[in-house]
């Protein structure tokens, strides 16, 4: 499935070559710019990587009305600039498309990136038929992605010149986190999380739907779902985390997962140490969180080892996956002032 | 080079990269015992997998691949020893 389609802008976006004098330069490209509106309405990302001054991104976005969540102008390779915005956005090269008009561009992005898809106009302006751009389920979440990662540019700019430590943006960003149960409302964004979270995701493997709706409905099962937002933007549902109830044994979380998009910003932490309390406070004596190991997941790992998870190294099973424990008893994680209970 | 000036040029990287990670000019001469995880420096999950990334690019070391729990991430000075046993 694609996340981010990567546009070129002259004679992509626009229909023409984009001039210093904005007096001059062209007309949005209408059937590509309405191509890329209807897949932004689909929680599809749209970012720039162009051949061209800055200015360009802007005067693209003013004629055009989009939200990118990454623009790359400037004189180095497209490869350079498509792997910047794979990084900058946490999205792996195989969900990323890329849409030149120049042949040559194509061919070299194709060959040092065979992962992403690489389209020509004509091609992008289908694009909405075809099911790489057809997520099954469309959320509110999903609908206002573009605006999401457009407030996180300004969130993460003016986090680069705050300069005191994370904890003090976060609360200087007016940060807020719910933590609470899930409801069966919540099942269609729960179900979308499951398979679109890879960094940061213990499980490793999808839900369906009706999976989720049981384990919403199960006594023995808490999910928990968590919030976030800030002065920024509000991103809405973000996280959640399947526990299994299990009186004063060990409580064993089969999933936690979190979108990318709260990655840096204290809700996974918090997630986990919400985990903990909860546990302890029914009893539990220990939290059990088993997780595969993969080289995508490492924020997961370094969030289970912040919150105090030790996995036993020889004890890592030969899929991959390794269980992560801790005590309930003694000192735990701490949850910040700014999380709260879901309403 | 001496064998004991190896461990400071590492640590002395280590420290630039974290501040390149966390953009915060402070941690430039941050102490080798200070836990990263801890109030002080409160790295979290983004700008440790950064690190890592760097570490990655810089020598060769894939911590991610060989640390299961992370546990050379306690502070730099553990993350220059679990590079030097490596390089």
């Amino acid at each position: 499935m694609i996340k981010c389609v990567v546009w070129d802008i002259d004679n992509t976006l626009l229909d023409g070559v984009f001039l210093e004098s904005a007096a001059d330069s062209p007309r949005p490209d209408a059937e590509l710019v309405a191509a890329a509106r209807e897949l932004s309405g689909r929680g599809i990302l749209q970012a720039l990587a162009s051949r061209n001054p800055p200015a360009a991104a802007d005067y693209v976005r003013e004629v055009t009305g989009l939200d990118f969540a990454a623009t790359e102008c400037g004189w180095g390779s497209k490869v350079a600039a498509i792997e910047r915005i794979a990084a900058e956005l946490a999205i792996g090269t195989d969900a990323l498309a890329f849409v030149d008009d120049d042949m040559l561009e194509r061919a070299e992005v194709a060959a040092a990136l065979p992962d992403v898809l690489v389209l020509t106009p004509e091609d992008a302006a289908e694009a909405a038929d075809w099911p790489q751009f057809s997520p099954e389920v469309i959320t509110a979440e999903a609908r206002q992605r573009g605006q999401m990662y457009a407030a996180r540019r300004r969130r993460q700019a003016e986090a680069m010149t705050f300069g005191g430590s994370r904890a003090e943006f976060l609360r200087h960003a007016g940060t807020r986190i719910t933590i609470g149960p899930a409801t069966v409302a919540d099942v269609p964004r729960l179900h979308e999380l499951s398979v679109r979270t890879h960094q940061l995701n213990s499980a490793g493997e999808p839900l369906s739907e009706a999976e989720l709706t049981g384990l919403v409905s199960s006594a023995g099962h808490l999910v928990v779902v968590v919030t976030l937002a800030d002065n920024y933007g509000d991103d809405g549902l973000v996280g959640a985390a399947i526990m299994e109830r299990n009186g004063a044994g060990p409580w064993f979380v089969p999933v936690v997962m979190m979108s990318c998009r709260a990655l840096g910003r204290g809700a996974l932490d918090a997630l986990l140490a919400w985990l903990c309390r909860c546990a302890a406070d029914a009893g539990g004596n220990q939290l059990h969180v088993p997780c595969l190991v993969t080289e995508r997941n490492v924020p997961m790992r370094l969030a289970l080892a912040a919150a105090g998870l030790r996995a036993e190294p020889a004890a890592v099973a030969p899929d991959g996956r390794a269980v992560f424990t801790r005590s309930l008893t003694g000192q735990l994680p701490v949850l910040p002032a700014f999380v709260t209970d879901r309403q | 080079m001496t064998a004991a000036g190896q461990p400071t040029s590492v640590m002395d990287q280590l420290r630039q990269m974290l501040v390149q990670v966390t953009g915060r000019e402070e941690l430039a001469d941050i102490p080798a015992d200070t836990a990263l995880f801890s109030a002080g420096v409160g790295l979290d999950s983004l700008a440790g997998t950064l690190l890592l990334r760097r570490v990655q690019r810089r020598y060769g070391v894939d911590v991610a691949a060989e640390d299961l729990n992370l546990d050379s991430l306690e502070s730099l000075g553990t993350l220059a020893a679990f590079i030097a046993a490596r390089t």
